[in-house]
């Protein structure tokens, strides 16, 4: 999803405007024609207009006890908007961190992202697309207070200071904002909005308490899984495994079990609704529902994994032909070859989906973990009958998301509106831990392909490379387009955009199809072409000879964010120096998101267990708006990527995923957590991505460093089997 | 479906429940406290962590049935010196991400404090490796532990 963020140029797209309903309205006009949004701060009228694409009062609600609402637009799923966002506006509004409270968006254009017409949250792009978002609106409300001050005053504003929730006079004293908001919103909307230097930073750089620490350590925060309304059945349901027809099933033995209050077929699912969740589980396992299962053999492991290899000898479609391959190849003193194989993932989030829909005919109320509240709730108002507007939507927290909540079919809303309008009783949809790992939208499995070349004097010469596997985006709002291209850019991110200056190089890219769903799984496509870049890299650096490190610099001359990270990581990790005996450093580098990340990980193999002693991180991503938030998200993806690449792996048979829970899709534990070191480039640039950033170099770097302890080349993952 | 009288939180809570169904269900779709949370239903991840009489306990695979006369302690119910502290250390350090496996690993920690007051890190794996964690937290988790311990000392 990197092709979301674009970092608009600051003053091409601001615009002051007019005063709506009292309050005052910001408009903020995009590049590209993508339409155009408008927020507004400082009023202290609550009233949302849904009619109206600009409504007062849209991201900072102060009322007259001091407190400070501040609305977040993006779903707090773990990531820390709840904290990073608020740091945005409290730095410029000039108020108390212990007067701020967060509370999630509702759905309306005002909370659109600022580069895509939709409200959501990912692509790590959260901080990113918000950074001048948000500190105007702060410091527009910061303004409006001041003059708001100085209008009671009688003073020229420039002789007043907002500081800690206060504006003072030196001569008239001190208002809270508490005191001034509804003045304040009356106030004619400022221009010319000179946001502060980095030096003057007293929020942004801070490792701000995380506004949602104290709920989430004492049960009150609310997850989608907790959201209960009066009336409500629990609903658990039989989904097929891929390309399989529901059989049969035993209704009578469902009806039988206590609780259950109805069984209802859609299409060939089947929802068993119960006054709980237990006893709706407790129908399904009683119904014994049976499939017709399917033979096509790419819904078998076996025959799947044979067509893809052998689609890898096969043409692709061009995605990107620079200078004449085969003459780069041919000139090579010496060429390498490799192929790759990485396995369909879950995202196997600790909440798993659902989703409760109440629905009286006239109105409905969603309530989810929604990454993409616009659609949705479009989609919901298409199963509903209703226009979008006679929906609320409620966006709880996430029990993580991963991309996994940002489902571009909405699948956990369907369900869950199509039985709210059959029964016409709010339905809440749990999906088991099974259903969750079983139910698709999975990082695509995928192989890769890479012929590259030496010359005597250890350059590369000529790259070819093929990929083969399912489209992220087909099927999503980028859908049409991939259709027509036979590319899906995020299937080849990582390759196509290398930093590595690869001359005569080729990419070929086929995207087979398959009933399997996919979807965007942290850092998406770098998934997979970060390992094979960053462990072919180093093949080629051992191959002609050189130090990996500095085979690397000596390509990356042109890319000074690189060469930052390279060094800090060099020192941070006493690169060069001989490690303990019996253990390795493995490295690699890789840019997502905007971000450069680079990993030294230090490895020692105890039989077939790799041993991880320490991960030392060095990141270039621009501004570090919270630093223990930073690091947090940092660690939170190598955990994330330690887990996929030491074990995770889903296979199929006849259409069914063969693992279903934490025994046999695992995860890391905290005894396998090992020491890591997080280390930021200092810099004042705007921040760039951070949720995905940290995963991608984590795998090659590990395989890296096994390489130098048993001189194997892991070439497919997770480790678990590659290594066995 | 039978009448129970479970002793939660402090509280005497009446339910009419199918004995063999898991206490975590009980509580949260019967009694009402959502922050007991579900992940796995197998005992594998420690989401649904409870304290029955102090221990630690799955409630996905705990049944009504054999809660009956013991102390509940939920997330939502729990204080005292060592929970406390746990909690202070919890929100200072800002450990939760998306906070759900949190209410199990704050009872789980609960219980190896109120064990072992001085954990090493070794202790700290072997207690809380049965609560995962996605978001990756246990870098967090485990300052946490040693920060609350010197905080329950303290007090």
């Amino acid at each position: 999803m990197e092709m979301f963020i674009s970092q608009p140029s600051r003053r091409d797209f601001l615009k002051t405007g007019t005063a709506l309903g009292g309050g005052l309205v910001i408009a903020w006009t995009l590049p590209m024609g993508m339409g155009k949004m408008a927020f507004a701060a400082g009023s202290p009228s609550s009233n949302l207009d849904f009619t109206s694409a600009a409504l007062p009062n849209a991201f900072i609600k102060i009322s007259s006890d001091n407190s400070i609402r501040l609305i977040i637009n993006k779903l707090e799923m773990g990531q820390g908007v709840n904290t990073s966002l608020a740091q945005l506006m409290a730095e410029e509004l000039e108020c108390n961190w212990q007067q701020i409270r967060c509370e999630s968006a509702p759905v309306d254009p005002v909370y659109n992202a600022t580069f895509m017409p939709l409200q959501m949250a990912g692509g790590s792009s959260s901080v990113t697309s918000s950074w001048q978002q948000l500190r105007t609106v702060g410091a527009m409300a910061r303004e409006m207070l001041i003059a708001a001050a100085a209008e009671q005053w009688q003073v020229p504003a420039k002789e007043c200071k907002a500081i800690d929730g206060k504006v003072q006079h030196p001569k008239k004293g001190v208002l809270s904002y508490g005191e001034l908001a509804e003045a304040a919103g009356r106030q004619t909307p400022p221009t010319g909005i000179v946001l502060k230097a980095a030096k003057d930073f007293k929020i942004i750089g801070q490792s701000m308490q995380r506004t949602d620490a104290a709920s989430k350590v004492n049960g009150t925060a609310i997850f989608g899984l907790d959201v209960k309304v009066p009336n409500m059945l629990y609903a658990t349901i039989a989904r097929p495994p891929f390309g399989a027809t529901l059989k049969g099933f035993n209704e009578a033995a469902a009806r039988q079990v206590a609780g259950c209050k109805d069984i209802i077929k859609i299409g060939d699912k089947v929802a068993f609704l119960a006054s709980n969740t237990w006893s709706s589980q407790k129908a399904r396992e009683a119904a014994q529902v049976e499939w017709n299962l399917s033979e096509a053999p790419h819904l078998t492991q076996t025959s799947l994994l044979k067509t893809y290899r052998d689609s890898l000898d096969k043409p692709g479609t061009a995605v990107k032909s620079t200078g004449k391959v085969a003459e780069g190849l041919k000139k090579a003193s010496k060429t390498l070859e490799a192929s790759y194989e990485f396995p369909y993932l879950a995202h196997a989030c600790m909440e798993p989906m659902n989703c409760t829909v109440a629905y009286d005919g006239q109105t409905a109320q969603i309530w989810a973990g929604h990454q993409m509240p616009t659609t949705d709730r479009q989609v919901a108002a298409q199963i509903l009958g209703l226009a979008a507007e006679k929906i609320s939507v409620t966006t709880t927290f996430a029990g993580g998301s991963f991309g996994r909540r940002a489902n571009k079919n909405s699948d956990f809303v369907v369900e869950a509106a199509t039985l709210a309008k059959q029964l016409k009783k709010p339905v809440k949809v749990v999906w088991s831990r099974e259903d969750d790992m079983q139910g698709g939208y999975y990082r695509p499995l995928t192989m890769h392909k890479v012929k590259a070349g030496l010359n005597k004097s250890g350059k590369i010469s000529g790259w070819d490379h093929s990929i083969v596997g399912q489209s992220v985006m087909a099927g999503s709002f980028f859908g049409a387009e991939i259709e027509k291209s036979g590319i899906d850019p995020t299937s080849v991110e990582g390759v196509s955009d290398s930093p590595y200056g690869l001359d005569d190089f080729r990419l070929q890219l086929q995207l087979p199809r398959s009933e399997v769903t996919t979807l965007w799984w942290r850092s998406v496509g770098h998934t997979h072409t970060a390992y094979v870049m960053e462990t072919f890299i180093d093949e080629l650096a051992a191959a002609a000879n050189k130090d990996s490190l500095q085979f690397r610099k000596d390509l990356l001359k042109k890319s000074p964010r690189h060469l930052a990270v390279l060094e800090l990581l060099a020192q941070k990790s006493a690169w060069g120096q001989k490690p303990a005996a019996g253990h390795a450093l493995g490295l690699a580098i890789h840019q997502s998101f905007n971000t450069v990340v680079g990993q030294v990980v230090e490895v020692s193999l105890q039989g077939k267990d790799i041993q991880i002693h320490k991960i030392i991180s060095a990141v270039h991503c621009g501004t570090v708006v919270n630093p223990h938030g930073a690091q947090s998200q940092v660690e939170s993806a190598i955990v994330y990527g330690l887990s996929a690449c030491l074990y995770g792996e889903l296979t199929l048979d006849k259409g069914r995923i063969q693992q279903s829970n934490f025994h046999d899709y695992q995860v890391l534990r905290m005894a396998a957590m090992p020491p890591v070191e997080v280390h930021f480039v200092p810099s004042n640039d705007p921040p760039t991505g951070l949720g995905e950033p940290g995963l991608p170099p984590l795998a090659p770097a590990i395989a890296n460093a096994i390489f130098k302890l048993n001189g194997k080349r892991l070439r497919s993952l997770p480790f678990s089997k590659s290594l066995a | 479906m039978a009448a129970y009288e479970l002793s939660m939180n402090g509280k005497t809570v009446s339910i009419d429940a199918d004995p063999e169904m898991p206490l975590l269900w009980a509580v949260r779709d019967l009694v009402g406290l959502t922050g007991t949370k579900y992940g796995c239903g197998m005992a594998l991840c420690g989401a649904c962590t409870i304290l029955l009489d102090g221990e630690p306990v799955r409630s996905c695979v705990t049944t009504v049935a054999a809660a009956k006369g013991r102390q509940i302690t939920t997330i939502e119910g729990l204080n005292g010196k060592v929970g406390e502290a746990i909690k202070s250390a919890w929100q200072e350090l800002s450990v939760p991400q998306c906070g759900y496996c949190q209410s199990g690993q704050i009872l789980a920690a609960t219980a190896l404090l109120s064990q072992k007051p001085k954990p090493s890190d070794q202790d700290i794996d072997g207690a809380m490796s049965g609560n995962i964690c996605r978001c990756g937290t246990y870098a967090d988790i485990r300052r946490a532990i040693h920060k609350a311990a010197e905080l329950a000392q303290q007090s």
